[in-house]
């Protein structure tokens, strides 16, 4: 696992009530027994720890999709910072 | 049991009043669902900045001056400007006599959600952004929920129980249910009661698009395309009357509250559970002592969020058995967006309307149904048919649900 990575699985690792150290890319977040309101507290706190915005929706199966394992978590948030700074780089 | 066969007092509505995205009058709100007319639409009452949820239910162009009569009233914050219009409304409709002639048998219980949301805001940004000296002289009595609830008592000379109710996206709900309550038990004869709410601010905005259940598209209750609710403001005000109170002054009532049912889930803060809406249902239909089948219309509190829609549907076939296919269920949040503490007085509104009419109003926006939703909604176009009960949802973060029953006028 990449900087980018270990950081995601910290942060996870904060919002479960039992944090375990056997996480993987391919662990799913349901098996980490995350819930809803979880996933709004870690969403903002990824936001926070990378500086960038995702315009998450638990309403969105697609956006949720994203938020299924820890590697689709962490390609979300790659894909983010990519993004971010191409604007940040145009603008 | 029927409804007053019981050894209480029978409970009516004598006047109503709305604010609404679709119309600032109950009668213009009517209309516009009768029309299947949308109220979310881009923000446009501040500047969005950086929010990326751009939509809602908002109220153009009120103007406290012209609005509102009461000095009073226009010194306070917008929640309350709405709280005032809706009762200035349904208290001229009811034909009672300003002042209250009988100040300690009158009660005004006005909800809100979130108070002076916005008066908050705009002192926050005066101290900690503008760095003056003071906060506007106002801005206390502006926050407090009960400033609504205290100003609609004080502007129709009301002495008895005044105070707010405070559940969230139930707030009006119990608050007419406590009227119900006070006016059943003899406690007054007369109650003002709903709820208003003015949150739609930068800041509150914020607020929400960090709980990540908002749509940025629009509201489409029950649909697959269903990708959060919408917020909205306004306020719902129901003058409620002892029934022999009303028929003794010649009122002309609307329709009569015949159940109410109040329950929790005890479970979470953000999903539901089925067993709450379910209870609170089948409690205001034993309440009213009618059976399931005999309610026609059923007004969903139908967010358009994912869990919700399900959930209460659900809920409804657990309540409704085999009759619940042949309910007419309908979100008018499709057209308002969500009123929070305010939604439950105006769905209640609607409710009574729709049996006047003898008319459904539907939910807009649900061309492609989820099939986890595969019951009755009145998609797209509202339906004329007799109604003899209605029933109004309203169903909370927190798990906090009430639910009212509605019936035609006593002959």
């Amino acid at each position: 696992m990449d900087d980018t990575a270990t950081k995601i699985v910290e942060i996870l690792k904060k919002h479960m009530k039992e944090p375990r150290d056997d996480i993987g890319l391919e662990t799913a977040l349901a098996d980490l027994k995350i819930e809803s309101i979880d996933l709004a507290m870690i969403v903002f706190e990824l936001e926070d720890t990378f500086g960038i915005e995702i315009p998450y929706n638990a309403n969105d199966t697609d956006e949720a999709a994203a938020f299924k394992s820890v590697g689709s978590v962490v390609e979300r948030v790659k894909q983010v910072i990519a993004s971010t700074s191409a604007a940040s780089a145009k603008a | 049991m029927k409804s007053g066969t019981k050894d209480r007092r029978r409970v009516v509505v004598t006047g109503m009043g709305a604010v609404t995205p679709i119309g600032i009058n109950a009668e213009t709100m009517w209309a516009s669902m009768r029309a299947g007319a949308c109220g979310v639409k881009p923000i446009e009452n501040f500047p969005l900045e950086d929010l990326y949820i751009k939509i809602a239910g908002e109220i153009r162009d009120f103007d406290p001056a012209k609005h509102v009569s009461s000095r009073k009233i226009q010194y306070g914050d917008r929640y309350s400007w709405f709280a005032g219009r809706a009762a200035e409304e349904a208290w001229t409709q009811s034909g009672l006599a300003n002042p209250y002639p009988e100040p300690y048998r009158a009660a005004s219980i006005i909800g809100s959600g979130a108070g002076g949301f916005s008066t908050i805001e705009n002192a926050y940004k005066d101290l900690f952004v503008h760095h003056k000296k003071a906060t506007n002289p106002l801005t206390l009595l502006r926050i407090i929920g009960s400033s609504a609830s205290a100003h609609v008592g004080i502007e129709y000379g009301i002495k008895g129980p005044t105070f707010a109710t405070c559940s969230a996206c139930s707030t009006a709900t119990h608050a007419i249910g406590i009227g119900l309550d006070y006016i059943r038990n003899g406690v007054v004869d007369v109650a003002v009661t709903g709820a208003s709410e003015a949150v739609l601010t930068y800041g509150s905005m914020r607020v929400w698009q960090a709980m990540r259940v908002l749509s940025p598209d629009g509201c489409f209750p029950f649909s697959k395309r269903r990708n959060g609710t919408v917020l909205g403001e306004g306020a719902g005000i129901l003058v409620l009357e002892d029934l022999e109170h009303a028929k003794a002054r010649g009122a002309n009532i609307l329709a009569e509250i015949v159940g109410y049912g109040v329950s929790s889930d005890s479970k979470d803060m953000v999903n539901p559970d089925v067993e709450g809406p379910r209870s609170a249902m089948q409690m205001a239909l034993d309440d009213a002592g009618i059976t399931a089948g005999e309610v026609a219309y059923l007004n969903a509190h139908g967010t358009a969020t994912t869990l919700n829609d399900a959930n209460e549907t659900n809920a409804i076939k657990m309540v409704f058995g085999e009759h619940a296919s042949k309910l007419a269920i309908s979100s008018t949040k499709s057209m308002t967006g969500h009123l929070l503490g305010a939604g439950g007085a105006v769905e209640a509104i609607a409710c009574i309307k729709a049996m006047a009419d003898g008319f459904a109003p539907p939910t807009i926006n649900l061309t492609d149904p989820d099939p986890k939703c595969d019951l009755d909604y009145v998609p797209n176009v509202g339906r004329e048919m007799p109604i003899k009960y209605a029933m109004s949802n309203s169903f909370a973060f927190g798990g906090l649900n009430a639910v009212l029953l509605f019936g035609a006028p006593p002959a």
